[in-house]
């Protein structure tokens, strides 16, 4: 094989299929998703007239985002209030690329030792990013926001790093494509207890119902993203979204056996696409249908549940997985 | 590539309101699009909290002295391409309150409006149908000049 | 509420008032007392000697020409005793009672405002409801007040620069944040500012400043004849409009010496539970919103759909009705649309059983409401507090009880109470205030007397003063109406149940997390049209 035929075939992975016009697509997509559940819920109908079904309005509000006029505040700081958003939304993608969609990983296709710390430090400096994008705009309310997303998610973080570690442990293994290959059964069912703290605490990461403090509109105005428009605004929004579709793969991923599904004819890529995407949407459905059931809890309490409740829980859930591989599990594992 | 960002600035409104001196009834009247009877999302309208999110300032109530300069403010501070819709009879003209001592009248004595919905307060359907009137209009050729 | 007898009251006063006033019985409530200037503190003294539970309700300001007229309205044993004074015009000064009674604050600020009196001692007599740039000794209220110069002005007030109240020196020193939230803020449907400093996150001082709706209603009415007035006094709040229509109308009535037939009481009646029925749910509904409970603001608003169906059925217009007029309603009540009314009435309280189980048992919601916002007793008599806030808070005061009007005398209802005083509290009184109000509709529907809706009243009105207080959703509101013989009534003066409830907000913040300030603040149920009118 000549090395050009390999390149393009990698340019062709990262940057349409399953990389990023895959994910942006599969972003809007979930974003409609979720906006017509929540409507559902609040016995309303939801985004219904550009498209059919309102598909496409996701795509209209990213367009009409960047047809608006660039405003940069005065005393922000005009270089990195510009690049911050961009290279948040980049990482978040990157990151994207090493979660095996369609059996490989887009990026080295068996993925290499230890890319799922590297996922998990790729969404830790996004978020970090976003935080960046609020301090840079120095206004007081994005300040505050930028400070809430930074307590928030460094909190959090620790606890799904240790959550995270469950299938690793059961997998033995931490490569993502390995983990996905060594579940004959699913890890949902091996470790069942990891997979409903890993969604709560999902919750928290994402910011979303009852963890949504950083987007509290009464309390912030637009907490970090107050002072951003036009296409900074939509690098932030997607970076969100892309966010949401990051921890629905991670879920699936670890405890849902990622693309394993059976193949019935043609591509087999397809048919591990299709799986992949189908689990995803039942975890944006069930973290969606949780944002709706929930009112906002407190900054306080949020931290409390973080260091008093579930960290310890966390643990708790690592331990009790590990003494299961050890004497339960031989078998499987 | 221009007919591509007409339909997406059509099919996504996202709109900001704001109550320069009003009695509130055009206030629960708009907020009630939101609500599950009108639900205003169905044309992709949301509710932004910050002028810099917004294409479309609802404006309702008269202008008081105190908040002609806020409202100013917010208007520069929104992004182009933007509109502004003025709600109520209050809005439109100083409605019942015209002539007193903090009153400047309409909104259009301070900014530039593009369009006008009276009653007081106008039923949402009637703010709708505005609404719906207003991004039609933005679908005919320049030349046809702001309504 | 026991209620005293008016004799007793009377000879209590007498005998304690000596020779410092002369009483008149029946007038401007259940007395009113006439005093110099100088023993004014004397008079509220013996007032809150012998009731400690006494609450001033208005300070009316009135211009009689050489001097200015004070009217202290107080509440003591539900119902009003008015102490009226005045001042000369050219040295309007007198002692403030805000030690005696601190609620009295934003009266004396009010009145110093509009009409120019100076009240010595008072802590900080700043502007309350004119803007920052409005020019000085220049009052409003005043009948030789000249304000074609300001009026004519006002296309230039863009280019004038609004100072405002800064405190970054302070701040830097001690450390404070300063945070302004308003005039424009997702959290506030209307705009006002509060400037908020804080420690890390407990409040530590909250300075509001209203006006920002102000908008010369009182002084308005007194160039619009009495009928005019009425559609004006309506759009003070459209939330609240009935109420005060009704308030307005029945002082002129009370003037007038009009008898309302009792079928347009009970329509009245209808019409002002139906009101109240739509404040609450919007309320509560607004509350969902402000801890973050999308899902119960809209479930909120759209069981709140068919009570402005109602409204609009009755009436004509969904949200400002319109119906009310000096000698009854505008439009009779059809017998066709008793069996409608009722239909909706039963859907809706089936579904209020859902929100009370909602209420009850969901975490979330409790976690941001419970403990949250505490108004002690004591306090909420200190800062006369009115509506369903003292109701939270263990005080049980309603004036539909208290001084029952139109139809409230003859129907049975209960008053509603908490002994708790957070938010939680506040926001349960509401809830269960929805049940007392369709229990109301209905028993007025059942009972509904034949007979005329409206009676004709001349168009010029003798001379003559009233009060009249109407329970409206968000507290009592407070009507004034002075007329001179013409066809234009000479002082109209409104007081409404924010006006009244806004220090309690002030107290019940501080010592807080910001994060509580939002669900601390809709449960007080604030309407800043009524408060600046």
């Amino acid at each position: 094989m000549r090395k050009t035929v390999l390149d393009f075939w990698l340019i062709f992975r990262v940057l349409i299929f399953p990389g990023f016009t895959f994910v942006l697509f599969l972003t809007l997509f979930c974003d409609w998703v979720e906006r017509k559940i929540e409507a559902r819920m609040q016995n309303r109908v939801g985004p219904a007239v550009a498209g059919p079904a309102g598909i496409l309005q996701p795509l209209a509000d990213l367009i009409k985002l960047f047809t608006k006029e660039e405003i940069i505040p005065s005393n922000a700081k005009k270089n990195v209030f510009r690049i911050a958003p961009i290279v948040a939304f980049s990482i978040m993608v990157f990151a994207m690329c090493f979660l095996p969609i369609d059996g490989s990983s887009a990026i080295s296709s068996s993925g290499f030792v230890g890319d799922l710390i590297f996922v998990m430090a790729l969404v830790t400096v996004a978020n970090f990013l976003l935080f960046i994008s609020g301090w840079a705009s120095s206004s007081p309310y994005g300040a505050i926001g930028a400070a809430r997303v930074l307590t928030q998610f460094l909190g959090y973080d620790i606890p799904l790093f240790l959550l995270a570690l469950t299938p690793a442990f059961l997998a033995k293994e931490l490569t993502l494509s390995a983990i996905v290959s060594s579940q004959y059964i699913p890890f949902i069912i091996l470790a069942p207890w990891g997979f409903v703290l890993f969604i709560i605490t999902l919750q928290a990461e994402l910011e979303k119902d009852p963890f949504d403090i950083p987007h509290a509109e009464s309390e912030l105005v637009g907490g970090l993203e107050t002072e951003y428009g036009g296409g900074k605004l939509a690098f932030l929004h997607l970076t969100r979204d892309v966010q949401i579709v990051l921890g629905a793969s991670l879920v699936v991923t670890f405890f849902l056996g990622g693309p394993n599904g059976p193949v019935f004819f043609g591509l087999s890529g397809f048919w591990y696409s299709l799986w992949f995407v189908l689990k995803l949407l039942a975890i944006v459905v069930i973290t969606e249908y949780i944002t709706c059931l929930f009112a906002r809890l407190r900054i306080d309490q949020v931290l409390t549940a973080n260091w008093r409740i579930l960290l310890p829980l966390s643990i708790l859930s690592l331990a009790l997985t590990i003494t299961m591989t050890t004497w339960v599990y031989p078998s499987v594992t | 590539m221009r007919s591509l960002a007409t339909w997406a600035r059509l099919k996504s409104p996202w709109v900001l309101h704001f109550n320069s001196g009003a009695c509130n009834g055009c206030d629960i009247e708009i907020v009630a699009l939101l609500t599950p009877r009108y639900d205003v999302e169905r044309f992709g309208i949301k509710l932004e909290p910050s002028p810099r999110h917004a294409d479309v300032l609802l404006t309702s109530g008269a202008v008081t002295r105190q908040c002609a300069e806020r409202l100013k403010r917010i208007y520069d501070q929104m992004p182009e391409p933007k509109f502004v819709v003025a709600i109520g009879a209050c809005a439109c003209s100083g409605g019942v309150f015209k002539g007193n001592y903090t009153i400047l009248g309409g909104v259009d004595k301070v900014i530039p409006v593009n369009a006008y919905i009276p009653g007081c307060p106008p039923k949402p359907e009637a703010i709708i149908d505005g609404v719906v009137k207003l991004l039609n209009s933005l679908q005919q050729p320049k030349s046809e000049g702001k309504q | 509420m026991t209620q005293v007898n008016e004799a007793s009251l009377i000879s209590t006063l007498l005998d304690r008032i000596g020779g410092l006033g002369c009483i008149q019985p029946n007038y401007l409530g259940k007395a009113t007392i006439q005093v110099n200037a100088d023993s004014i503190r004397k008079i509220i003294e013996i007032l809150l000697k012998s009731d400690n539970t006494a609450v001033i309700v208005a300070i009316t300001g009135l211009d009689l020409l050489e001097k200015l007229g004070l009217m202290y309205h107080l509440r003591t044993h539900g119902s009003i005793v008015t102490v009226r004074t005045e001042v000369p015009k050219d040295n309007p000064r007198i002692s403030t009672i805000t030690d005696l009674i601190p609620g009295a604050n934003f009266h004396e600020r009010e009145v110093a405002d509009l009409l120019g009196v100076v009240f010595q001692g008072h802590p900080n007599l700043a502007r309350l409801v004119l803007p920052d740039d409005w020019p000085k000794n220049l009052y409003p209220l005043r009948k030789d007040a000249d304000l074609q110069e300001v009026t004519a002005k006002l296309d230039s007030c863009l280019c004038s620069t609004q100072p405002e109240i800064e405190q970054k020196q302070a701040q830097k020193e001690t450390g404070l944040v300063n945070i302004v939230v308003g005039p424009q803020h997702p959290a506030l449907l209307e705009p006002e500012k509060f400037s908020l400093t804080v420690d890390g996150e407990t409040v530590k001082v909250v300075e509001p400043r209203i006006g920002y709706v102000h908008r010369g209603i009182e002084k308005a009415s007194e160039q619009r004849t009495y009928l005019q007035d009425i559609y004006l006094v309506e759009r003070i709040c459209g939330i609240c409009n009935s109420c005060h229509a009704v308030a307005f109308a029945g002082a002129v009535e009370k003037i007038l010496k009009t008898e309302v037939p009792t079928r347009a009481k009970y329509i009245r009646t209808i019409i002002l539970e139906l009101n109240r029925l739509h404040s609450h749910l919007l309320v509560l509904g607004h509350a969902g919103l402000e801890i973050g409970y999308e899902t119960l603001f809209q479930y909120m608003w759209r069981d709140r759909e068919p009570i402005m169906d109602l409204t609009e059925l009755l009436t004509g217009n969904r949200v400002v009705s319109s119906s009310m007029t000096v000698g009854g309603v505008r439009r009779d009540l059809k017998e066709a649309d008793v069996p409608k009314i009722k239909t909706q009435l039963d859907i809706l309280k089936k579904k209020l059983v859902f929100y009370q189980s909602l209420f009850q048992n969901e975490t979330s919601l409790k976690m941001r409401t419970q403990k949250v916002g505490f108004l002690s007793t004591e306090d909420a008599l200190k800062l006369c507090v009115v509506g369903p806030v003292p109701r939270a808070s263990g005080v049980n005061t309603d004036v539909r009880k208290d001084e029952p009007y139109e139809a409230y005398g003859e129907i049975p209802f209960r008053t509603v109470t908490r002994t708790e005083g957070d938010t939680y509290a506040r926001l349960m009184v509401r809830l269960d205030e929805l049940n007392e109000s369709i229990n109301i509709i209905e028993y007025a529907l059942d009972n509904m007397p034949t007979g005329p809706f409206r009676v004709r009243v001349p168009r010029i009105v003798t001379a003559g003063e009233a009060i009249n207080r109407v329970e409206a959703p968000r507290g009592e509101l407070f009507h004034y109406v002075k007329s001179n013989g013409t066809a234009y009534p000479e002082r109209v003066k409104v007081r409404t149940p924010t006006f009244a409830n806004l220090p309690a907000f002030l107290k019940t913040a501080i010592g807080e997390s910001i994060a509580d300030i939002p669900a601390n603040f809709v449960s007080l149920d604030p309407c800043f049209s009524c408060t600046d009118r």
